[in-house]
């Protein structure tokens, strides 16, 4: 087995020890909110979910932009690597918005353009999966998946925007004292240090998973090459 | 008195959440790690092909 990077193996251990005080932080911390209850203790890791999710689809239209220009196959793996991660935090801020909606709006699902335009978006990077497993030619294959990306990055913006942009009921957090915002979400000062404390532990937590993600990626091609020696010899 | 709000009780609300959350997390990390292990197999077995292989063709 090749060995973890020591630095790696302290990301690990810091990443793994701030996501326990941020999950204390939300739970215990964290006033509970007037209204709504306990359940609104779940935006915190709600935001930072979908966070993570526009920073890894910003990550991988950036390394797609450089692969097109340099043509380095490294940058082409930082794109897919940062897709996977996209697409499980973009599932994970979809599904706990509809539990927080269930006894809020008192329905699992409404068809309001944050919801559906967040679902675009996750449709759009599960498309660009399914587009690179039907190229078989490893060159064409990067660079469709780096097109491709560049083009479905629209749907990061639109998907932050559309609660500025459209009529809706989903609440604003970041710039909530935005005159266009129809509804916002206000915080005191612990609610508040949660929440960036949140938002930078799950930050680190895609840095620490990326890392993982191309060290998996780098194997798969050892893998591939070992075979392609044993086949040719 | 009874006029007095009293934020509604949506504690499962919040444990189901997190559990979405927490769980999607999770799975991924597991899916790291099967794939790592499934990777490392197919590598150990590869080489020990490409030994064999060796070992067959020095032998003659």
């Amino acid at each position: 087995m090749e060995p973890i990077p020591k630095i790696l193996k302290v990301l690990n251990w810091i990443t793994s020890a701030l996501f326990v005080v941020a999950l204390y932080m939300v739970l215990f911390f964290a006033p509970r909110e007037a209204v709504m209850g306990d359940v609104q203790r779940v935006f915190y890791f709600h935001v930072s979910a979908g966070w993570v999710g526009g920073l890894a689809f910003l990550v991988t239209a950036i390394a797609s932009g450089v692969y097109l220009a340099r043509g380095d196959h490294r940058w082409d793996q930082i794109a897919l690597a940062s897709v996977e991660i996209g697409l499980f935090f973009t599932l994970a801020n979809i599904i706990s918005g509809s539990i927080w909606a269930r006894p809020i709006w008192n329905t699992w699902w409404t068809w309001d353009p944050r919801l559906v335009t967040a679902s675009i978006m996750e449709l759009v990077y599960i498309a660009y999966l399914l587009l690179r497993q039907g190229v078989d030619d490893p060159d064409r294959r990067a660079r469709f998946g780096a097109v491709y990306s560049i083009v479905g990055f629209i749907s990061v913006p639109i998907t932050f925007l559309s609660i500025r942009i459209f009529r809706t009921i989903h609440p604003v957090v970041i710039g909530s004292s935005d005159p266009a915002a129809m509804s916002s979400l206000t915080m005191d000062p612990k609610m508040r240090v949660a929440f960036f404390f949140s938002l930078f532990t799950f930050t680190l937590v895609y840095v620490t998973l990326l890392w993982h993600r191309l060290r998996l990626q780098h194997l798969a091609e050892r893998v591939e090459q070992t075979k392609m020696k044993v086949l040719s010899a | 008195m009874l006029l007095q709000e009293v934020p509604v009780n949506t504690f499962n609300y919040m444990l189901l959440g997190f559990s979405a959350i927490l769980g999607i997390m999770a799975l991924f990390l597991i899916s790291l790690v099967v794939r790592f292990r499934n990777l490392y197999r197919d590598l150990e077995q590869l080489e020990g092909n490409d030994v064999n292989e060796r070992t067959y063709t020095t032998g003659f």
